[in-house]
């Protein structure tokens, strides 16, 4: 028989322990789940991905309302069959509430499949396939990066109404990233009356530019390059090798990204670098913040995988905040994603029904710019803004989905 | 002697019926993986133990078997009982082809295994409009047949294990019938058998296509459990991974490729979730298992065990 | 249309000089000692980011070539003398651990140079473009590259067919066993021998990754070419790798510039079907 003290010795210690335990459940850490190729071919954008995420959650102290934020690292290594296999360890070994990443724009259906397998919510950075917010969408999967044809669309308009080219050569990267960016800025150009000259399509980890640089039309009037990984700096070379830059004029569709142009040199000031959702050089407080930040930190300038990766921190945060911490409701962290309104570093963001980034392209320049902390550096400095473009350009979805995706 | 073997045998027999009441869905697709792979590392080591001969180009089968079924699913919605066999006729009719590459031997052979090897994941990888290239093909559905279909990780395992167990007791059947014994004569020593009046290139040709076909057979399994396909499965470093885990294990034995996918695909989930540079100690592993367990596990097993019996 | 036909046959021979070096080095070592070395690959990388390095420390390419291809000569002699020595004939056993070395290699050097595609800096005298008759610009560094491959395979084959250790050495591919008997010590040779390949190899590293870049993965894709140029031209034979280097370096330019699609036909199909009816290559003895 429990003698009045001991009882209220017993409550007390059912009661802080009743306590604890649900302060337990609602402290338990957030896990995240953060697939990125840490080897192989693009290990390098994956470590600008690592970095630009852990800025984020270094500036946020690792926590979002009040629960520890805990990112998970898994290595996919830009390969789809290591990123199932990743995607599904985190998801039923690690227990993960979320997933971050894939990378490549071919791991994104296959880590797709596995959040469809499993109901675990994926937040699509950076892979780029057209289809994962189009024709193949999965309810538990957004994207928070780009769609790869939204960025082509206002290129082929740039191309016809600011450069007034009308008969362009382009080059292309043959693969499905290269073929949607390629190709949407075709379609825009030739709806305005342009001619294609010639498309020359060019393998991932082309050895050697010089049989495209030779297939160049005569009277084309200026070359388009969309490139990836390493091409980029061997058509860089081959380009100048060849003395092309005294014969014609080139101009980067997707290109020269932060991350290639250590590689490169002063011949590119002056060039077009890309057509992206994207630039370093984005003059925007946002920006300044997150650039001075980054280079503090790793001492170089950031790349848009960078910037990607940041900014999915800053999105989960907004969301996760939104709904009071309790990211185990799936449905509600989705909802919260969904209509979070973002002021990202690289401009103001916002989901399309489509679950794919409403945002700003920026045609930009490669400038050398004098850094308070790198020094001389190059950079990508935006000379023309497209605001808001939508990953239908002006068309209307359903109009653009009837045509089925762009393909060779 | 025999009863410690059977005892063993019932014992691995009982951990696989039981495993998914004791290990969570990462566990055990991790084990069906193991058991997919261990039968491609089989259809090589049919060769490779058995006639002699190395092949790189095993991935071909495999993968061509897998996008056939996966196509036949995802755009032509077709049944199981469709594209599965279609699987396994579409890498068998390649062995076919490929089987060509009898008519040479040793190092030519190998290399031109490499070659065709090389030739295909090259299609898969450029064809895009009709492999999807890199993106590969998504979603493939669980088998269904007759109204019977798969609906778990979990009932997908048993299938696996069943098919892998009818076809490891037909391929004891087959290594122990003439047609074997004849292959090994061949690995032997080639002249010899022609002497005797075998017909080595037909022979080796058959050899070729049965192990071309149970290499499609694991791609049908493979492309079942992973729901997914694209040209990595015909690339250069799964061919010859299939043949070190055969290597590993065991070459020439049945449960010895099966032992070699386990450590392989153990060890690659074990290293890479600590430690960057795993294709390093992937590396290490194919010198170390070169260099000092040529005869692999089940050999050294074996010695081991003659070892003590001798003690 | 012919302007375009002539370069494209300045870059097939451009890359055909790279594969000659990468490829005689392999193909010499199988002629005379049986081996074959799928780290051949690694190899090129490895002597082509010690070049690197080397150039980058001291701006001197000439220094980066040598010094690119004494690394790989060292890490070869290592590799022969404590793994490949131990395995004997067995080509499968050959294939298995030098593909092992490669993945090694390939990683530490993922490890150490990053994974970026790196590019050897070209000497400041050799860059730009040089006007070739016809009014054609073709890069300096590409076109001297023709004569430097040029001038190798003239020394290689001077060696081979004038001097008395190519007696040896083609005695030896011919008939090993014999040279043996004669009271040659084969062993050095085969260290000799195979210490040049390596040499060549690494130096090719230096000299490609100047105009092709150094990445991870670039080991195999030269490796599979090399591969080829050695299976067209005959395994063990030094003009079949001339011969094969020339057909697989005009048949990838044109390849690339007419069926880009088929650009891996292209290169295999042919290969195969040679393969398939005449193995021993081009120029290569009976298997």
């Amino acid at each position: 028989m429990l003698t009045f003290p001991r009882r209220l010795l017993a409550l007390l210690l059912l009661a802080v322990v009743a306590g604890v335990a649900g302060a337990q459940a609602q402290g338990e850490p957030i896990k995240i789940g953060f697939l990125i190729p840490l080897t192989g071919p693009l290990a390098t954008p994956g470590q600008d991905m690592r970095d630009g995420f852990g800025l984020f959650w270094e500036q946020a102290n690792h926590q979002i309302a009040g629960r520890k934020v805990q990112v998970i690292t898994a290595d996919t290594t830009c390969n789809p069959d290591q990123a199932l296999t990743q995607a599904r360890r985190v998801v039923h070994q690690e227990k993960v509430h979320f997933m971050v990443g894939p990378l490549c724009g071919h791991e994104g259906p296959a880590v797709a499949q596995v959040s469809k397998e499993t109901g675990v919510p994926l937040l699509m950075d950076t892979a780029g396939a057209d289809t994962v917010t189009k024709w193949d969408r999965t309810p538990t999967v957004v994207r928070t990066a780009v769609s790869a044809s939204q960025i082509g669309h206002p290129w082929g308009d740039y191309m016809y109404k600011e450069l007034g080219l009308r008969n362009v050569t382009f080059i292309g990267q043959d693969y499905t990233w290269g073929h949607e960016v390629t190709l949407g800025a075709v379609r825009t150009f030739t709806e305005l009356g342009g001619k294609v000259a010639k498309i020359i399509w060019n393998p991932i980890g082309t050895r050697d530019y010089g049989p495209t640089i030779a297939a160049i039309p005569a009277d084309t009037d200026g070359v388009s390059a969309v490139v990836v990984g390493v091409d980029r700096v061997r058509l860089f070379e081959a380009w100048f090798n060849f003395g092309m830059d005294k014969k014609k004029k080139i101009y980067g569709s997707y290109w020269m990204h932060q991350d290639a142009l250590p590689q490169m040199d002063d011949r590119a000031v002056g060039l077009i670098g890309n057509s992206l959702h994207y630039a370093t050089g984005l003059d925007t407080p946002e920006n300044r913040a997150f650039t001075e930040a980054f280079a503090r930190k790793y001492k170089r300038l950031p790349s848009w995988f960078a910037e990607s990766a940041y900014t999915t921190g800053l999105w989960t945060k907004t969301a996760v905040e939104a709904i009071g911490g309790k990211v185990e409701d799936r449905a509600a962290f989705l909802k919260a994603v969904r209509s979070a309104k973002i002021k990202a570093p690289r401009g103001p963001l916002r989901l399309d029904e489509y679950d794919n980034p409403v945002q700003n392209v920026y045609v930009s320049k490669i400038q050398k710019i004098k850094h308070p902390v790198l020094g001389e550096v190059l950079t990508n400095v935006p000379v023309k803004t497209y605001p808001a473009v939508s990953q239908f350009w002006t068309w209307k979805p359903e109009e653009f989905l009837k045509r089925g995706p762009y393909q060779r | 002697m025999r009863g410690a073997r059977l005892a063993l045998a019932a014992a691995v027999v009982v951990a696989a019926a039981a495993l998914p009441f004791v290990a969570g869905p990462f566990w055990m697709g991790l084990v069906t993986q193991m058991i997919v792979f261990g039968l491609l590392a089989l259809s090589v080591d049919l060769l490779l133990g058995h006639a002699g001969l190395f092949s790189i180009c095993h991935g071909s089968f495999f993968a061509v078997a897998a996008y056939t079924t996966a196509i036949l699913h995802v755009r032509h919605g077709a049944p199981t009982l469709l594209a599965a066999p279609a699987g396994l006729l579409a890498g068998t009719l390649l062995g076919l082809v490929f089987g060509l590459a009898v008519r040479t031997r040793g190092v030519y052979f190998i290399l031109i295994t490499i070659a065709f090897g090389y030739v295909v994941w090259g299609v898969a990888h450029r064809w895009s409009s009709f492999t999807g290239g890199d993106n590969g093909v998504t979603n493939v559905p669980f088998p269904a047949v007759a109204g019977m279909r798969v609906e778990s990780h979990t009932e997908y395992y048993y299938l696996a294990l069943g098919v892998a167990a009818l076809c490891a007791l037909g391929y004891r059947v087959l290594i122990r019938s003439p047609f074997g014994l004849a292959l090994r004569g061949i690995k032997g020593s080639e002249s010899r058998m022609r002497t005797l009046g075998f017909d080595s290139n037909r022979h080796l040709y058959a050899a070729f296509v049965l192990s071309a076909a149970l290499a499609s057979l694991a791609g049908v399994l493979y492309v079942y459990y992973n729901r997914f396909v694209n040209p990595v499965a015909a690339s250069f470093p799964v061919s010859v991974e299939a043949a070190l885990m055969a290597i590993v294990g065991g070459s020439g034995t049945i449960v010895g490729p099966f032992i070699g996918s386990a450590i392989i695909l153990g060890l690659r989930n074990w290293v890479s979730s600590f430690f960057e540079l795993y294709a390093a100690i992937m590396g290490i592993v194919f010198i170390a298992a070169v260099l000092w367990v040529p005869e692999g596990l089940v050999g050294l097993a074996a010695r081991v065990r003659g070892r003590a019996a001798r003690a | 249309m012919t302007t375009s036909a002539i370069l494209q046959a300045i870059n097939g021979t451009s890359l055909a000089a790279l594969l000659f070096l990468v490829a005689s080095g392999f193909t010499v070592t199988f002629g005379l000692m049986r081996v074959v070395n799928m780290a051949y690959g690694a190899y090129y990388l490895l002597g082509g980011y010690v070049g690197l390095s080397i150039m980058q420390a001291t701006g001197s390419f000439a220094l980066a070539v040598v010094g690119g291809g004494a690394a790989v000569t060292v890490f070869g002699y290592l590799v022969d003398r404590f793994l490949i020595q131990h395995i004997g004939q067995n080509h499968l056993a050959q294939v298995l651990l030098t593909v092992g070395i490669a993945f090694v290699v390939g990683d530490v050097a993922l490890k150490i140079w990053g994974g970026d595609s790196l590019k050897v800096p070209v000497p400041v005298s050799l860059r730009g473009a040089m006007e070739l008759p016809g009014g054609m610009i073709y890069p300096t560094f590409r076109f001297l590259l023709i004569f430097f491959g040029a001038a190798i395979a003239g020394t290689l084959w001077l060696l081979y067919t004038r001097t008395q250790i190519g007696a040896v050495v083609r005695a030896g591919v011919d008939d090993r066993e014999q040279v043996s008997a004669t009271g040659i010590n084969v062993d050095r040779l085969f260290v000799m021998v195979s210490a040049l390949a390596s040499f060549l190899a690494g130096m090719a590293g230096v000299v490609g990754g100047a105009f092709l870049t150094l990445y991870p993965g670039a080991e195999w894709e030269i490796l599979i070419v090399a591969l080829v140029v050695v299976i067209v031209g005959g395994l063990g034979s030094l003009g079949g790798a001339m011969i094969g280097a020339l057909v697989v370096g005009l048949l990838d330019a044109y390849g690339r510039w007419l069926l880009p699609e088929f650009s891996y036909f292209v290169l295999f199909g042919p290969m195969a079907v040679l393969l398939l009816f005449r193995p021993q290559g081009i120029a290569g003895r009976e298997a």
